[in-house]
């Protein structure tokens, strides 16, 4: 729709009314189409350096190639490299760590302001334009990288996530502290992921082992089955017919469960279940948990009971 | 009634940007006005500034800038600062090591924080342009809380980590009075423990130069002499920008925590002129009667006041309405009298706190400062004793005024502790 201001704009532009030289600079803002096919002339290069100032030097000739012959290839460096310029100092080696699990707003300090300047920033450089609804969903620096990168390529989105906070998995759980493993989770399509920080605090761990503090397996997979409850109680899939009863899901049987590696307080355990089959009363995942960077435990297969809510 | 003390104070001036060197640039009557590099187009009528040196904020890009290196500030902090906001961020670490208070005496429900800026009209200008020729979506996000009337507050508040009142006032020279009143009252009335009031100004070309329009600046190109209150053929204010903090504490509150107390914060005074939206009153009826004002709430007389620290600009009309009220109230006392804005420049918003900041100083360090640049004393201000050379001996009670436009009076009252 036409903004109805847009004439009276057009009128103002055209009067140049608000044209000033020399005493304050406008930044660049690029009308051209990307690709080029063509070297950028030496003024649009200045310019562009000039956006991208205090950018590392790859970014800049990442963004160089980028619009002069659209290769898409650059897009997660430009993108890594404009975030970065945004980072204070002491998180910079955080995000160099390149990890794309790290998120954006806890992990490295990016608040919504933040995140709008990279935004600005991006939208500039790669000629695209970003929705404020689009930016919802983006979690992570893997998240942004890919939604930018479907962006530009003109794939389609990855499907929609829904974030469930701490607060609302200690709403509909069953279980409660010191019982409960799960500190936050993301249902995207039909996985489930979850997150726990190993405090060192947990009250078993006085005892498994004597001086000697490692988070048991069976926990571990304890922490999994939580999680296949958590995704029956709030995601939708075309299975679960009817919102389920909390207080009606039990365990029932686990197989092929392998440990790779043990965890400590400090470690972070990202968890994971994805449904293999489920009719009522019975739902089968699949799941699996790592680190950061190593693999922890898999379990082919953990199985519960569950019931729907009846009237 | 409980008592309101000065127990720290932090100077980011034209004149020096730690106390030390504001007390040695008052002691020998050292200026700090220049010829200033974006007045140098000869279309421009004015010529002079007193900027703030060691620090660079002429690009509209914090990122930018440059300010001595024994600040560190986060990005976070600085992105959504005006030009005056850094300084007022400085001022704020000099007054908070120097009253000595800790980080939880900071940021506690019985600490405030008044400000006084007229924001920043170079940001104001610049985003506001960015909006017209980029589009509403290249307005940066932090756009506002960097430009507008009340941006030193939302960043102050939010960098020191405020839990008690906090407003900002807006009463052009007059403002940083007012703050400075308002939170003596927020003390008196038992609201809050310790306040922090700040005034600063970015003092640039977006700034100072809409001055001229009203023909309120000195065309002069000599920084020797350009700012010349009370002589004769005074033309007009040298503009200058900076920050100064104050904090105000109750007594009590002070004395419990050992802090080392500058002065008395005795008593304030207001009124208004009621006359012109810009020149202030022939008389200067407003003026005389904030000064009034002000002996009253200390039961004072005018006999009590050995020093008054003038307002006075250097405008032919702003002086000449002070010299009048300055008899109307002092015609039997003869307290020395003397206009600091001769060496620092005219700081609009800032210029009251600076003002009792040099009070406060001159009361704890002994000495009073002497109205620089007299070649000819305005005959109008026979009678009036302006000291022309700083004193070596401190004053006990001094009356600093100002006066911002629509005829806005402050008189504040400063004492020696104890």
């Amino acid at each position: 729709m036409k903004s109805p201001y847009r004439n009276l704009k057009i009128k103002l532009l055209k009067k140049n009314i608000y044209r000033r030289e020399n005493i304050r600079h406008i930044r660049h803002l690029s009308f051209m189409e990307i690709p080029l096919q063509r070297k950028l002339t030496q003024e649009e290069e200045s310019l562009l350096k000039d956006s991208l100032k205090r950018c590392s030097e790859e970014t800049v000739s990442a963004a160089i190639a980028y619009q002069e012959f659209g290769s898409v290839e650059q897009v997660p460096i430009i993108v890594e490299g404009i975030a970065e310029r945004f980072l204070e100092p002491d998180m910079r080696p955080v995000l160099k760590q390149g990890s794309d699990n790290l998120r954006i707003f806890e992990d490295l300090g990016i608040d919504s302001l933040t995140m709008v300047e990279i935004v600005m920033l991006v939208e500039e450089i790669l000629n695209i334009s970003i929705e404020n609804e689009e930016l919802r969903d983006l979690r992570t620096i893997g998240d942004v990288k890919t939604f930018i990168d479907c962006k530009v390529r003109g794939l389609p989105l990855p499907e929609n996530r829904t974030h469930i906070s701490v607060e609302q998995i200690y709403e509909v759980m069953p279980h409660a502290s010191p019982f409960l493993f799960l500190q936050e989770a993301t249902i995207q399509g039909d996985t489930i992921t979850g997150l726990y920080r190993i405090s060192g605090d947990e009250f078993f761990l006085e005892g498994h082992f004597k001086g000697n503090p490692i988070f048991p397996a069976s926990i571990m997979i304890e922490a999994l089955g939580q999680l296949g409850v958590l995704y029956l109680l709030t995601a939708k899939h075309e299975s679960i017919e009817k919102a389920v009863r909390s207080d009606s899901i039990y365990f029932t049987s686990c197989d092929g469960i392998r440990a790779q590696r043990i965890c400590k307080p400090g470690d972070v355990l990202r968890l994971q279940m994805k449904p293999k089959r489920i009719r009522h009363p019975l739902a089968i995942f699949e799941g699996n948990i790592t680190t950061e960077t190593e693999k922890v435990a898999f379990a082919e297969e953990i199985a519960l009971t569950f019931d729907y809510v009846t009237f | 009634m409980p008592k309101v003390v000065i127990t720290g104070a932090g100077f980011i001036t034209s004149i020096g940007n730690t106390e030390t060197a504001v007390v040695s640039s008052l002691r020998q009557l050292r200026h700090g006005i220049e010829l200033y590099e974006p007045f140098s187009d000869t279309k421009i009528p004015v010529n002079l500034t007193a900027p703030i040196k060691g620090f660079k904020t002429l690009s509209t890009d914090p990122e930018d800038w440059t300010y001595p290196s024994d600040y560190k500030i986060r990005r976070d902090i600085l992105r959504s600062l005006p030009p005056h906001g850094l300084y007022a961020y400085c001022a704020m670490q000099q007054a908070v090591a120097n009253a000595g208070l800790k980080p939880e005496e900071v940021s506690n429900e019985d600490t405030g924080i008044y400000t006084a800026s007229a924001g920043s009209a170079g940001n104001l200008y610049y985003n506001l342009e960015r909006m017209h020729k980029l589009g509403i979506q290249k307005c940066s996000p932090l756009g506002i809380t960097a430009s507008i009337a009340g941006t030193l507050n939302f960043n102050l508040v939010s960098a020191y980590k405020i839990l008690g009142s906090s407003t900002g006032f807006v009463s052009a020279c007059a403002s940083s009075g007012h703050a400075l009143g308002c939170a003596f009252d927020e003390i008196i009335l038992g609201r809050q423990k310790r306040m922090f009031v700040v005034g600063a100004e970015d003092g640039d070309f977006a700034s100072i130069l809409p001055f001229a329009g009203m023909r309120a600046l000195t065309s002069s190109g000599n920084p020797d002499t350009a700012s010349r209150p009370f002589d004769k053929d005074r033309d007009g204010f040298v503009g200058t920008g900076g920050a100064v903090v104050l904090v105000l504490e109750n007594e009590e509150t002070a004395l419990a925590r050992g802090a080392k107390i500058r002065a008395e914060f005795t008593s304030w005074g207001q009124a208004s002129d009621g006359y012109n939206v810009a020149i202030s009153h022939p008389n200067g009826d407003g003026l005389a009667r904030a000064m009034a004002n002000a002996l009253k709430h200390a039961r004072l007389s005018a006999k009590d006041i050995d020093y008054i620290n003038a307002h006075a600009p250097s405008t032919p009309i702003g002086d000449r309405s002070e010299i009048k009220a300055l008899k109307q109230i002092f015609c039997n006392a003869h307290p020395k009298i003397s206009s600091t804005k001769a060496l620092t420049g005219h700081g609009l918003s800032l210029a009251s706190i600076l003002e009792a900041g040099i009070c406060v100083l001159a009361i704890d360090k002994g000495f009073t400062p002497g109205s620089a640049h007299i070649q000819n004393l305005d005959p109008e201000a026979q009678g009036l004793n302006i000291i022309r050379q700083t004193e070596a001996t401190g004053p006990e009670t001094i009356l600093t005024n100002s006066s911002g436009f629509g005829g806005a009076n402050v008189s504040l009252l400063f004492r020696k502790h104890g």
